[in-house]
């Protein structure tokens, strides 16, 4: 706009690269998100996500805490029950195996094969019981080939 | 049709190099005979990818499945509108279509702008040329849809039963084109930077095409929040979902740049701001289309699902490298015309907002990549669940509804407190009384402030338009329909803003309560049984086995009563298509009942008729439905063309403004 160029005569002291009101308010902000941010990864609201094999090597460590396992539901350990019954199914990742309960609702692509992603407390010696199960298609968008 | 529509790409490849070509070296070397002809260029370029799309669509539509592209995603039995949106439901597909949006799009804005913008014209033409020709690269030479297959089958496998919804039909293109969209508002920063015309000249032009990005892609976030709701059984709109959350970044940064380019326009203000928030909807607009097909966040495996991935990662990594460097370069010519005077100015009002915005942008953007940085860092892929999300960005949206109310009513440059106080008595008693009131209603503090929110930043908004109302009543008699009529068309910018922000304060609505006061129970019932939840009591009246032209459906059938008193009838489904008997779809029942949904979802079922239902009472959902229709206004009210002479008008008015300012 033509004003720009009668821009109004500022007074110089004013001018500074940075303004420092400014910067403590942005620094507030930063601060309050920081600590809210900070706060949000101690809680229950991360998890660890590993495979199964790393959860059994790290099971001490996690051992009462919240994780995210991803692996391959092996063929044939779906035990579906009737209705109201929970879910009990083995994920695996080739080399190791983990027991998962879940009591939910039966999730869309659920099937042998399938790679998935459970979350729950792990506790040693114990079927994981998920809170979470996630089915994944390779991509949103991509369809699975059907057969 | 697949030689012509491969054909059209390679043709609109070569077209679009020597377009950016010609454009830059019409630029150096002052010829505007050949920037013409890359303009040209452009336009040739979109009617070759037309060609392209059009062939693809009737490949499908002819069921023609020699290629591999229509085989893996339709087949004869689905029906018509599902074959036509399989052409996006993939990712050659969906590269395809955003081409199109760019080209379109760029060659609208090439042409309306011919005149007015010369001098960026030509790096305007040759940024969108070097987007489409990246993606046109992409489309034929790693990832073509036109690839024909070595047999072909007699029959396609059909879309992903996920995909078979109506909401296929309007999240993927909305939210793709607004993705897409943001390239123009780019392609003018990138000029303006490249050029040094860093005036508020191009400022207009950038606002208003980036409202168009910025419209678009809230209604593909909206159709996609109800696509989610409606198919996905766990009663909720959003799920702080990786894929969700990409999308949503472009959103906040270009809501930030919508607020802040006011600042600069009427004080010179923040441009180095603008202009980065304008390079990060464009890098995040990237970043979306690349992450949703990169596997690269939701899944365990660590990298790259897809051929395109490492072209999009190496793409993103120049746009940054060269739209940062071009900041740092022109750093000088950005500095403010003025400084901000006080802090209890409207100029300061928008820069905590852009603080704000700023601030949820990032802590969604670190909690989306946080299991990439934490593995990298300390080895350990931690991940954040919606609890992080709710905590992190909860208070912030709620200082912003705060903000809201009060924004509007600072002045720029200096405010008189005691009028801001007498301004804002009214709805802030209200807002104190509907804490308090709705503390002892629903025994949730954190709601009742929330909502308590809601009321003050309405009030004030209502009352801002009841006020200019007013005026025009005195000036000129006009009943109140005509002068809120004249109101949004003569001053568009304002008191059509003021719609989205009621669009917003509805949709808060639906989300605080839904939020808040969601009820869930599982039930395990025979046909004839009932059970209760919140004052509702359902009875499960058995499964029907349906037959429809792809699938098998199994029909859960729900009565709802309340009160004794039969209020709806719901059916909640579980789909097993053709192809896919392995993946029973669900599609839920949700009857809105008053202000409630009650959401059946069933889950599993034996012979006899037992079945197991999940039901959830979804208090005020229909609110973020209606949020999103007002959004929807809103944004064609911010759009709408202001007439002629009020636009010479206004235009006069700014000026003499500035210099009275002075």
């Amino acid at each position: 706009m033509s004003g720009t160029a009668l821009a109004q005569p500022v007074e110089k002291s004013r001018r500074r690269w940075f303004d420092l009101r400014l910067l403590v308010a942005a620094l507030a902000i930063a601060g309050a998100v920081g600590y809210l941010m900070y706060t949000g990864l101690q809680s229950t609201a991360a998890s660890y996500f590993v495979t199964v094999s790393e959860l059994k090597q790290r099971a001490a460590e996690v051992e009462g805490k919240r994780v995210r396992v991803g692996g391959d539901v092996v063929p044939g350990s779906i035990r579906i029950g009737g209705p109201g019954e929970p879910i009990h199914f083995e994920i695996t990742d080739g080399t190791s195996r983990l027991s998962v309960v879940y009591e939910g609702v039966l999730p869309d692509i659920f099937a042998d094969g399938r790679h998935v992603i459970v979350e729950g407390t792990f506790r040693a010696s114990q079927p994981i019981t998920a809170d979470t199960l996630l089915t994944q298609c390779p991509s949103r968008f991509e369809s699975t080939p059907g057969q | 049709m697949a030689e012509l529509g491969s054909g059209a790409l390679i043709i609109a490849l070569m077209l679009a190099v020597y377009g950016l070509a010609a454009s830059l070296l019409g630029a150096r070397r002052r010829v505007p005979e050949l920037v013409t002809s890359a303009i040209r260029a452009t336009w040739g370029v979109t009617l070759l990818v037309v060609t392209a799309v059009i062939a693809l669509v009737s490949a499908f539509l002819t069921h023609d499945f020699r290629l591999a592209y229509v085989a893996g995603r339709s087949s004869r039995d689905m029906p018509t509108h599902y074959v036509l949106a399989a052409f996006y439901g993939g990712q050659e597909g969906s590269l395809l279509y955003w081409v199109m949006i760019v080209g379109i799009l760029g060659s609208l804005a090439l042409y309306v702008h011919r005149r007015s913008d010369r001098a960026l014209i030509p790096y305007v033409t040759a940024t969108i040329l070097s987007v489409m020709a990246l993606l046109l690269f992409i489309l034929t030479f790693v990832a073509s849809p036109f690839e024909l297959l070595p047999v072909t089958p007699i029959d396609g496998a059909g879309l992903n039963p996920l995909l078979r919804d109506p909401g296929m039909m309007a999240h993927p293109p909305l939210l793709l084109a607004g993705y897409a969209s943001f390239t123009v508002p780019f392609a003018f920063a990138m000029a303006a930077l490249i050029t040094g015309r860093l005036g508020a000249e191009w400022l207009r032009s950038i606002r208003r095409w980036t409202l168009v990005a910025w419209g678009v892609l809230g209604c593909g976030l909206l159709a996609g929040a109800w696509w989610a709701y409606h198919v996905l059984g766990w009663g909720g709109y959003w799920g702080w979902d990786p894929v969700e959350n990409v999308a949503l970044l472009p959103w906040l940064t270009s809501t930030a740049f919508l607020h802040s380019v006011i600042v600069q326009e009427r004080r010179g203000m923040l441009k180095v701001w603008n202009l980065s928030l304008l390079l990060a909807s464009f890098i995040l607009s990237v970043f979306g289309t690349f992450v949703v097909r990169s596997g690269l966040l939701s899944s365990v495996h660590a990298f790259a699902v897809s051929k395109v991935g490492p072209w999009f990662l190496l793409y993103l990594a120049a746009v940054a490298i060269v739209g940062i460097g071009l900041l740092i370069y022109r750093l000088p010519a950005l500095q403010s015309d003025r400084a901000i005077e006080s802090m209890t100015s409207r100029e300061s009002g928008f820069l905590l907002n852009n603080l704000l915005f700023a601030a949820l942008a990032f802590a969604t953007f670190w909690g989306t990549v946080f299991p990439l940085f934490s593995e990298l860092f300390w080895s350990t892929k931690l991940t954040v669940g919606p609890p992080f999300y709710n905590q992190v960005n909860g208070p912030l949206l709620l200082v912003l509804l705060v903000l809201m109310g009060i924004g509007p009513m600072l002045a720029w440059r200096r405010t008189d407190l005691r009028l801001l106080l007498r301004n804002l008595r009214w709805p802030l008693l209200a807002g104190l009384l509907a804490a308090g009131a709705l503390l002892l209603w629903l025994r949730e503090p954190l709601a009742a402030v929330a909502f308590a929110v809601v009321v003050f930043t309405t009030l004030v908004t209502l009352l801002e338009y009841l006020r200019a109302i007013r005026a025009r009543r005195r000036a000129s008699q006009e009943s109140y329909l005509t002068a809120l009529a004249q109101l949004l068309r003569r001053n568009n910018r304002r008191y059509g803003g003021y719609l989205v922000h009621l669009a917003v304060l509805i949709m808060a609505v639906g989300v605080i309560a839904s939020n808040f006061f969601q009820v869930e129970r599982q039930y395990l019932l025979r046909p004839g049984d009932s059970g209760a939840i919140g004052p509702y009591t359902i009875v499960y009246r058995g499964l029907d086995d349906r037959r429809t032209a792809d699938a098998e459906v199994i029909a859960a059938r729900v009565d709802i009563y309340r009160g004794g008193e039969l209020r709806d009838s719901v059916e909640s489904y579980r789909y097993f298509y053709r192809n896919y008997e392995d993946q029973p779809t669900a599609r839920m029942g949700i009857a809105t009942i008053g202000l409630d949904d009650v959401y059946v979802v069933l889950d599993r079922w034996e012979d006899d008729g037992r079945a197991s239902l999940r039901v959830y009472i979804n208090p005020l959902v229909i609110w973020i439905w209606i949020g999103g229709a007002v959004y929807i206004l809103g944004t064609l009210a911010l759009f709408w063309p202001q007439p002629a002479l009020a636009r010479q008008r206004a235009g006069r008015l700014a000026r003499g403004m500035v210099t009275s300012e002075a």
